[in-house]
């Protein structure tokens, strides 16, 4: 039967490797038992199609052979393949935006932005593949993550409510950014640093051509920290816009860190530490130097600590965005 | 009722999730003697038991892979074929299987007497 020869040919190519030939064997004496069976001793072409046809698709019919089903990364080790890769994920972006608040701190080459985004496109993949890549080694060599036999129910870690908002840190936050505003919209001349031997004050001189982009940054987030204590809850919006404000501020804060570095290769100024070392000869100037440097590596500070809290609320917000469908708090809001 | 109400595909999941756990047992109930698939499939047939054969072929692969059977193959008729029989533990197995089923049959018939027929009190909705 040619049409029958075709099918097991095909069936062949999907079947596992161990016990091949046996499979196949078996495969067409029951083709045939059942073909005769059914058509009797010269069945005809067209009786074989029919009966193939109810056998179903040769990648089908070879796919029931392999015991535990095809995977690439099985159930057992699914959910903790997503934990990795979520961690590796936020390891490698957080990295990613750390190096970058960096060289623009440093100021040493220009910083691209679309070469920075391409980068961080690129790295992506990278990460999800390599672990996949490993996962799917362990997968194949049928390792298994170990199940805990005597596992105590009081270690259940303690619910904790994330939507509950901190009153104290944001009453805090609040108080610090009206200082801050009101210091720098009232009393500019005042921010700045005072040069020793005289006892001379100097007023920082880059911070007054940002002046705009800091006030609209400091009053987003004053705005945002009052309708969250007005609230009382954090939500899907508030946490969006947290992350808003957030990239708001690290803008700012990038371009603060952008301009003293301008202002100090303008003055040939070299590193902090070499400036501290030199200072006693530069008299003055050296204070100048020295102020803006310590006003830069304030604001590098503030870059990288706001980079880092803004790639956990993402994390933590595409988490909860994607386990929504599952928590009860997600069927509660559909219901009401 | 049922078949009205809930979507076809759900109501076939759930019976051939029903089914496949008792065809190792009356797989196992017809293999006191050597037989060969489609031979073992008529027989199933003629009992009213339909059974695929691609279900049946793995799952007796994995029968005898769990060493409930044995078989070899047997060239004497006009082809060659591969007879399935019961071990010594498939045996074992089928009696204690045999008399786990007649307990749940038991168990489920008492549970399900109070039904009505009729869907009358079904909460499937």
């Amino acid at each position: 039967m040619k049409l029958i020869d075709r099918y097991l040919h095909e069936v062949k190519r999907h079947l596992p490797r161990k016990n091949r030939e046996d499979i196949l064997a078996e495969l067409r004496s029951s083709l045939v038992d059942a073909l005769e069976s059914q058509a009797g001793e010269d069945a005809s072409e067209e009786e074989a199609r029919a009966l193939l046809k109810e056998w179903g698709p040769p990648r089908e019919v070879a796919a029931s052979y392999h015991p535990e089903g095809q995977y690439l990364i099985g159930p057992a080790l699914y959910p903790l393949f997503r934990m990795v890769v979520g961690i590796a994920l936020a390891a490698v972006i957080g990295a990613q935006l750390l190096a970058w608040a960096l060289a623009i701190a440093i100021g040493r080459e220009p910083f691209v932005l679309w070469d920075a985004l391409a980068s961080l496109l690129n790295s992506i993949p990278m990460t999800v593949g390599s672990v996949a890549i490993v996962f799917m080694i362990l997968q194949r060599f049928e390792v298994r993550p170990e199940l805990e036999e005597d596992w105590d129910p009081s270690s259940l870690p303690r619910i904790t409510d994330t939507e509950e908002v901190k009153r104290g840190e944001l009453i805090a936050g609040v108080v610090f950014s009206i200082l801050v505003l009101v210091l720098l919209v009232a009393f500019p001349e005042w921010v700045g640093f005072v040069t020793l031997p005289e006892g001379r004050f100097y007023a920082n001189p880059v911070l007054g051509r940002y002046l705009g982009w800091i006030v609209i940054s400091l009053l987003a987030g004053i705005g945002l920290n009052i309708y969250l204590l007005w609230q009382g809850r954090w939500g899907t919006v508030t946490r969006v816009l947290k992350v808003a404000v957030n990239l708001l501020s690290i803008g700012v804060l990038a371009l603060l860190v952008r301009a003293h570095t301008t202002w100090l290769a303008a003055r040939d100024a070299e590193g902090f530490l070499m400036t501290l070392e030199k200072f006693p000869e530069l008299l003055e100037e050296g204070f100048h130097l020295v102020g803006m440097h310590a006003f830069r590596l304030a604001f590098g500070v503030a870059l990288i600590v706001t980079s880092i809290e803004t790639v956990v609320l993402i994390y933590r917000l595409l988490k909860a965005q994607l386990g929504k469908e599952y928590s009860p708090q997600g069927l509660k809001s559909e219901i009401n | 009722m049922i078949q009205e109400k809930l979507p076809h595909d759900v109501f076939d999941k759930l019976t051939q999730e029903l089914r496949r756990g008792i065809l190792v047992l009356a797989v196992l109930s017809r293999l006191d003697e050597e037989r060969y698939g489609y031979d073992l499939i008529s027989r199933l047939d003629e009992k009213g038991l339909e059974i695929e054969q691609g279900t049946l072929y793995p799952l007796l692969r994995r029968l005898e892979d769990q060493g409930l059977l044995t078989s070899e193959w047997n060239v004497e008729g006009s082809r060659p074929r591969r007879y399935y029989s019961l071990s010594p533990e498939g045996r074992t197995v089928l009696n204690a299987l045999a008399g786990e089923w007649r307990r749940l049959a038991h168990v489920m018939d008492e549970m399900l007497e109070d039904i009505t027929p009729e869907g009358g009190e079904n909460e499937i909705n």
